[in-house]
């Protein structure tokens, strides 16, 4: 292998891929929408629980209950104002205690409470909300529970830093820019192919490994010098800058072995494309593990993108070193090495 | 005496059940021009991407400067030049670009596009985009893409086909130059008359077999029926045709008493062409 042939490779490859306007415009565009998209969304998570409340008469109780605790409360000055308020979506929910509330707790005689709840609220949250007002109940009759209660976290206390919505969405942007680069490589692979310049190619001295290298070596730092951009601009190679630009690394050769086996299969750039989107669908999916905690089934981790994403997310998110993440590395390494093999295999046949 | 450029001895090529080249064997010395000629499907790009090292031969041996191709293909196609039947240029880079990338691929120093261009007569397109060119441009471009390497063994695979006389003029000059620096030339062609102006000798291949090699004028010798054509002027006033064959012992004698006995307005002597022969050799056109 001639290190001289493959920059000539590289520097044609580059050429060609922005004299593409298509992936020029999508790669530029792409990589800019993308970071203004990370900065246009909220940086910090408030997780102040709101509610709002209407009481003719406030029972001591209840008002010395409302200026503790992590609940925000707003008081209405009437049922139609509260009922307004949640309408409006000003508050998630509300309660309404009817006017004569202190006379009926004096007499012993049973409450009606209204709960309002905005359309967006989960059922759960529907539960919670009449959870607390149970404990309202308690505080108002007096009986209290005497309970303490002693929180341990098992795991990463995440209290108090709750991962901002941009860091959630930061995995899917990174994931997005690589596959737009993987479905670019493989349409300029396919485009090669299709007109015959491979074939001119490869009657010079130019060997079947140089081919490959030149690929390779193109398309694993085109789109490793893309998300390393994204990543800087965006904070996340503040910690262990090391550790991400190996994930990222490893993360831009499994992409180019992607882009390989989607220019194997498609004879022209729509089916390129067409391979490519299913592509794209596929490695983005773990990133929704990350958007919505819990929401994903164990599967999630066959797909070679998820061990990125993971990385992604607990290093920039919560700090994670390198032997919190090592395993996910090296299956990602493993995940790169196999569909780098496989597209070469693949897109060999192609060649000849 | 000198080895030859190119050698195949017994090469053969089957596409599943179908031979496409069977068992063929010839050579072409230094500084030759060989031209390859047959119907579509004949056998023919067969046997050039074998000699060239992009198909390895399933029986036979193909030598080219004196390296079994085969066994060395990146060896000898440092030597040689190829110029596709189909374009495959990259359109999207300018004619200088396209030239300077193969230049680094067989790792020319100091490699002067603009001369190069200049030769095939692109002086001044050079910095324009490949896709703008006209079939005629991309056809000289892929001929000096075929010669950035001043190959020993150029191999050209219809060079000329569809294009204007001028420029098919000018790579026709362009292989006899390349002949007079001393390349070997295996031109693949479809057009008759070019293989006669162009070529030492000629190899007609059909079915993938060599049905025929030889000099032009060989094989018109050989095969072709030598006639003499005239006009005459008939009783009424029109043109009639006579045809003579030559060759015989009554030939003079006849033509005499063509020249005694009628009026005789032209008079040509005739030979077979190598279409002729070709068509007479297969049964079925060059096409």
């Amino acid at each position: 292998m001639n290190v001289r042939i493959v920059c000539a490779l590289i520097g044609k490859d580059l050429k060609l891929y922005f004299s593409n306007r298509l992936f020029a415009m999508l790669t530029v565009l792409g990589l800019v929408s993308y970071i203004v998209f990370y900065f246009l969304l909220p940086g910090t998570v408030d997780e102040t629980l709101e509610l709002a409340l209407y009481a003719a008469d406030m029972p001591p109780a209840l008002e010395a209950l409302l200026d503790k605790g992590e609940v925000r409360f707003y008081r209405s000055d009437s049922v139609d104002s509260l009922r307004e308020a949640v309408e409006h979506g000003d508050v998630p929910a509300g309660y309404a205690f009817p006017d004569d509330l202190l006379t009926r707790l004096s007499r012993g005689e049973g409450v009606a409470v209204q709960l309002f709840i905005s359309p967006v609220v989960p059922a759960e949250f529907v539960e919670m909300y009449e959870v607390i007002l149970h404990e309202f109940a308690f505080a108002i009759s007096g009986q209290g529970l005497n309970i303490d209660t002693t929180e341990i976290v098992l795991g990463p206390d995440m209290a108090g830093q709750q991962v901002a919505p941009r860091q959630r969405m930061l995995p899917m942007l990174t994931v997005f820019v690589l596959m737009v680069e993987c479905v670019g490589l493989a349409s300029l692979i396919a485009t090669e192919v299709e007109t015959g310049t491979i074939q001119a190619l490869l009657v010079t001295p130019l060997t079947m490994v140089g081919l490959f290298a030149g690929k390779g070596v193109f398309g694993t730092l085109f789109a490793f010098a893309q998300v390393v951009l994204l990543i800087g601009i965006t904070g996340g190679l503040v910690h262990q800058p090391l550790l991400i630009l190996t994930a990222l690394l490893f993360g831009a050769a499994l992409v180019t072995g992607v882009a390989f086996l989607v220019a194997s299969t498609g004879r022209d750039l729509m089916s390129v494309m067409g391979w490519g989107i299913l592509g794209i669908l596929l490695l983005v999916l773990p990133t929704f593990t990350v958007i919505v905690p819990g929401s994903a089934s164990r599967w999630i981790k066959l797909i070679p993108s998820y061990y990125l994403v993971d990385t992604i997310y607990r290093t920039i998110g919560f700090g994670a070193s390198w032997g919190d993440v090592a395993h996910n590395l090296v299956i990602l390494l493993l995940y790169a090495a196999v569909f780098m093999a496989l597209g070469v295999v693949v897109l060999k046949r192609k060649f000849r | 005496m000198a080895q030859p450029a190119i050698i195949a001895e017994d090469l053969a090529y089957a596409y599943g059940q179908l031979l496409a080249v069977d068992h063929i064997s010839f050579d072409v010395a230094e500084g030759e021009i060989l031209g390859f000629l047959g119907p579509n499907g004949a056998g023919k790009s067969t046997t050039v991407s074998m000699l060239t090292g992009q198909l390895r031969p399933q029986e036979g041996r193909a030598t080219v400067l004196g390296t079994d191709v085969a066994r060395h293909p990146k060896r000898v196609q440092a030597q040689i030049g190829i110029c596709f039947e189909d374009t495959n240029l990259y359109e999207p880079m300018s004619g200088t670009e396209n030239l300077q990338l193969f230049a680094r691929l067989f790792g020319v120093r100091d490699f002067d596009a603009g001369a190069l261009l200049k030769r095939v007569g692109l002086d001044g397109r050079g910095k324009d985009k490949v896709g703008g060119y006209s079939k005629g441009l991309k056809q000289r471009l892929m001929v000096a893409r075929a010669l950035v390497n001043e190959p020993r063994v150029l191999f050209l695979d219809e060079p000329t086909e569809g294009l204007d006389p001028t420029s098919a003029r000018a790579i026709r000059n362009l292989i006899l130059e390349e002949q007079g620096r001393g390349a070997t030339v295996f031109l693949t062609t479809h057009d008759m008359h070019e293989a006669d102006t162009l070529c030492q000798r000629v190899a007609f291949i059909d079915q993938g077999r060599i049905v025929a090699l030889d000099t032009p004028h060989a094989l018109k010798q050989r095969y072709g029926k030598r006639t003499v054509r005239a006009e005459v002027e008939g009783a009424d006033g029109n043109l009639e045709v006579r045809e003579l064959v030559l060759g015989r012992r009554e030939t003079a004698a006849e033509i005499e008493a063509l020249f005694r006995g009628e009026k005789v307005v032209t008079i040509h002597s005739e030979e077979a062409t190598l279409e002729d022969i070709f068509i007479q050799l297969t049964g079925s056109p060059l096409v």
